[in-house]
């Protein structure tokens, strides 16, 4: 399992963040090629984000590309460009038909065999941003092997949906649920999205905390000053660490002396819950995560 | 004369601007900003480096630097001088 | 010829400023002579007016000549009208050759320039800046600038090393004898800090106020018995330019992370608990930094003694929230730290030698237990620059960069590694302002590095654990990583600056440019 609490949106024609914005320490970076780049810039955007990801350099990140959304004309390109580069991930706007995903895994694997790397290398983060796609979230989670997660929309969902954005965001209470569940039902990441207003801290703290209770594994972040209050959020109590911490010792040591059964304090502790754990550590940074 | 650009003057960018220049005429450079004093010399041989990957010979090139180092530099003239072939002139 | 200890090739003399003293370490000369000061003078009870009509009556009466030294405070920072007037006077009674020696210079005082073709001026002593900075330079000025820090600067003056002729003080309320005072008058600007040592010791000294009031006036700052004459002119400054309104802290992210790294320091050591004395500057990064630092105050109920220097608002306020006892206040910035100086005994005014000279019997920076300082440029050796910019020219002052770093316990530089394509952490320094070896720590957004030196430091360092730090060599890596190698700085052999160090010991001089 990946830590992804934050993924940090690095505006794709814009040298100091693509070169920078992994210093603020988010668990991922998505450097856009989509909607922070002018139609007249795709090109130069293109051309420099290649050389930024080409020098590889951004820390213990896990590398995405937003790129450009399949009906354009602009897709294609931008996997071409960017998939040899050896990058974590793409993320895909405005998804909202399974095969889509199924015809991207195909170029992928194209793309990638003759680049010669190992083919499913590059996942595939999908963006919900309109009701069909939302309504599709499993078939589409379910899709490819290489989906790693499914992520609500923001602005776009709520035009999609005719409404427009109210204080506590109620509007999107009944499809963050669905994509929450069709996630856990696929078994990818549920990943939310942004939180607009950058100068609102406390609001910010508010939505976290909330889309935290609800199963997400963390947001999508505009602005580099929102990370740490969405990682304190994500971030574990002490109270919740010791607990963990206890958990995961005794079935290590269950399984040293080759109990199945594993006991804490008393009380016996089921597998998901020793997972549970071994995520709540991991989230902590007591445990490293994922694949790197 | 055809010409094209590309970049901004955000911070750690520049602006590349290319103008067509007869065969035979070779490749001259012009640069403005902050890093030129001490950094004149790799912006030069950035820009030479790029062109000579693309097949450029003959070209006008202005650069104004607002702090980007060679990976930037490069990726612009890159951009300003695809721009200039794609037909895409400013 | 000699390379001093900060590893610099220095001459025994240089033209224009005579005997070199050779920089041999800090704290490593000892201090000379007595302290005596002006000539003794007094004032019978039949002159109670020491008001004259205008600039220009004031500098006849101080008997100002050709080739003298004349001193001004900054005080009234870019809204100063004092400097540039009173060298107007001097322009239009034909008075030339003057050393100038301001405690620092602004945009504002460009003005100058024109004065220094001319030849009213021949020297400066004190910071350049701006088109003063880039003329001096290029090789506009026949005798080198001399660049001392808040604490050098009192030191040559009490020492008699450098005799003021005449002390043109801009003092925003006095009375017709003399009493002047910087919390009040439409010009106020707080502490009058910078202009204590010149009243004292200068020969003359000549108030310049904007608003006379009868005797005595309130809040003195600076006593009758030192001022000789005053003189009320329709305007000192432009208040715009003298204090800030309110200071914000900066919602820059790449400032925000060097701050949080370097508050993430300091609460790693020792420093950090009750009685902690602090000292930031007004700019972006230090704000934040205090901004930081306060929170982990109240998070952790840690009461400080006492914020010193340069105060702003932010410190006012946190002396109200309890968290300071006291403020020491050389300079006030703003608004805020104006009224609180007139109004709160526990904000006091300190003049600059009380601040930071090391020849008297101690001074405040020795009772720091932190300061976050900025720098231009560092090096291995973690040697500060703070006076030349990339190109080589000369561009800033010292301030109190050497003091604060050789009193604080713990010295903290904080920088971005990359100011666009420029390295700010380089193999060594162009210009060494202050010394490695009072340096103890240097925070940019790629990392903290400790100073070898400081093995306790990065024991605390790693055992808080959420310290990123990182080695000098792999700053300078990483910058180089970025910006590729720079070409050197051309320059002429001529020496048009001397940077000395707080004891007056030569620590480096600055070369004239080579014409391109």
């Amino acid at each position: 399992m990946r830590l992804r609490r934050t993924k940090l949106y690095l505006p794709g024609n814009n040298p100091n963040m693509l070169l920078r914005g992994h210093l603020f320490n988010p668990d991922g970076v998505i450097l856009d090629l989509e909607d922070a780049v002018a139609v007249s810039e795709k090109d130069a955007a293109r051309i420099l984000v290649r050389d930024v990801l080409r020098r590889g350099d951004f820390g213990s990140c896990e590398v995405t590309v937003r790129i450009n959304a399949m009906d354009t004309e602009f897709w294609r390109t931008d996997i071409e460009t960017v998939v040899p580069c050896g990058i974590d991930g793409i993320r895909i706007p405005k998804v909202e038909n399974p095969k889509d995903i199924a015809l991207m895994d195909e170029a992928l694997s194209q793309i990638e065999s003759k680049a010669k790397i190992r083919v499913g290398k590059t996942l595939i983060f999908c963006l919900l941003e309109t009701a069909l796609g939302i309504w599709r979230a499993y078939d589409i989670a379910k899709a490819s092997r290489r989906v790693a997660a499914i992520c609500p929309g923001g602005e776009d969902l709520r035009a999609d949906l005719k409404t427009t954005r109210s204080p506590n965001s109620e509007e999107l209470i009944g499809p963050r649920r669905m994509v929450v569940l069709a996630a856990h039902a696929a078994g990818v990441d549920a990943l939310d999205t942004v939180f607009a207003d950058i100068t609102d801290d406390a609001g910010l703290r508010r939505e976290s905390e909330w889309v935290k209770q609800l199963g997400y594994q963390g947001k999508s972040v505009i602005h580099p000053n929102q990370i740490p209050i969405i990682h304190d959020v994500f971030t574990p109590t002490a109270k919740e660490i010791e607990q963990a911490k206890k958990i995961v010792e005794a079935a290590a040591e269950a399984a040293a002396r080759g109990l199945g059964a594993v006991q804490v304090d008393g009380k016996m502790v089921d597998k998901p819950v020793v997972k549970r754990a071994e995520f709540t550590l991991q989230r902590a940074g007591l445990k490293a995560g994922g694949e790197k | 004369m055809k010409t094209a650009q590309a970049g901004t003057l955000e911070s750690m960018d520049c602006i590349v601007t290319v103008t067509e220049a007869e065969k035979g005429r070779g490749i001259s450079i012009v640069m403005e900003g902050a890093s030129v004093a001490r950094f004149g010399e790799a912006m030069v041989k950035a820009t030479k480096d790029t062109l000579k990957s693309l097949g450029v010979r003959d070209i006008f090139v202005s650069i104004q630097d607002n702090g980007a180092g060679d990976l930037v530099l490069k990726a612009r003239v890159e951009a300003a001088v695809r721009r200039l072939a794609g037909g895409k002139a400013a | 010829m000699a390379i001093n200890a900060a590893g610099r090739n220095i001459p025994d003399s240089i033209p224009g400023y005579g005997e070199v003293r050779h920089f041999k370490g800090h704290d490593r000369r000892p201090p000379e002579g007595n302290r005596f000061g002006k000539r003794n003078r007094t004032a019978f009870n039949t002159r109670t007016d020491k008001t004259l009509p205008d600039i220009k009556a004031a500098i006849s009466a101080s008997g100002l000549k050709s080739g003298m030294t004349i001193s001004f405070h900054h005080h009234l920072r870019n809204g100063d009208f004092v400097v540039n007037a009173v060298l107007d006077a001097c322009a239009e009674m034909g008075i030339k050759d003057l050393v100038i020696f301001p405690t620092a210079l602004f945009g504002v005082h460009k003005h100058l320039t024109k004065h220094i073709k001319s030849g009213v001026i021949r020297q400066i002593m004190g910071s350049v800046n701006g088109p003063i900075g880039q003329l001096a330079s290029e090789g506009g000025m026949s005798v080198p600038v001399v660049l001392r820090s808040h604490g050098g600067r009192p030191r040559a003056v009490t020492s008699g090393e450098v005799v003021i002729d005449v002390a043109f003080i801009a003092a925003p309320t006095a009375d017709k004898y003399g009493n002047l005072s910087g919390a009040v008058g439409r010009s106020a600007c707080g502490s009058l800090g910078y202009a204590h040592s010149d009243a004292e010791y200068a020969q003359c000294v000549v108030a310049i106020t904007d608003n006379l009031i009868p005797y005595p006036a309130p809040c003195i700052h600076i006593p009758q018995f030192f001022v000789d004459f005053v003189v009320s002119v329709d305007s000192i400054g432009d208040p715009a330019g003298i204090v800030s309104g309110t200071t914000r802290v900066t919602r820059d992210p790449m400032r925000l992370l060097i701050a949080r790294n370097a508050a993430k320091l300091i609460e790693a050591t020792p420093y950090f608990r009750d009685g902690i004395s602090f000292q930031t500057g007004a700019g972006g990064i230090s704000l934040a930094v205090a901004a930081y630092v306060r929170d982990a105050m109240r998070e952790k109920g840690i009461k400080g003694s006492f914020g010193l220097g340069g105060i702003t608002e932010f410190f006012v306020d946190m002396m109200k929230e309890g968290l300071f006892e006291r403020l020491l206040d050389v300079q006030s910035f703003d608004l805020a730290a104006v009224k609180s100086i007139g109004e709160n005994p526990n904000h006091v005014e300190i003049s600059a030698d009380w601040y930071a000279n090391p020849w008297n019997a101690g001074c405040a920076v020795n009772m720091l237990d932190t300061v976050v300082l900025g720098a231009t440029e560092v090096d291995r050796d973690f040697n500060v620059n703070v006076n030349t910019e990339a190109d080589g020219a000369l561009l800033h002052g010292i301030g109190g960069h050497q003091d604060t770093a050789a009193g604080a316990q713990l010295t903290i530089i904080t920088t971005p590694l990359l100011r666009g394509r420029i390295p700010c952490a380089v193999d060594s320094v162009y210009t060494v302002s202050t010394p490695g070896e009072v340096v103890d720590a240097v925070v940019t957004e790629f990392g903290v590095a400790i100073n070898p030196r400081r093995q306790d430091l990065i024991n605390a360092a790693k055992e808080a654990g959420d310290v990123p730090l990182v080695t000098m060599d792999e700053l300078i890596e990483t910058a180089e990583k970025f910006t590729g190698p720079m070409s050197p700085v051309e320059t002429e052999d001529r020496i048009i600056g001397v940077v000395e160090y707080r004891d007056g010991t030569v620590i480096d001089v600055v070369r004239q440019l080579k014409k391109k």
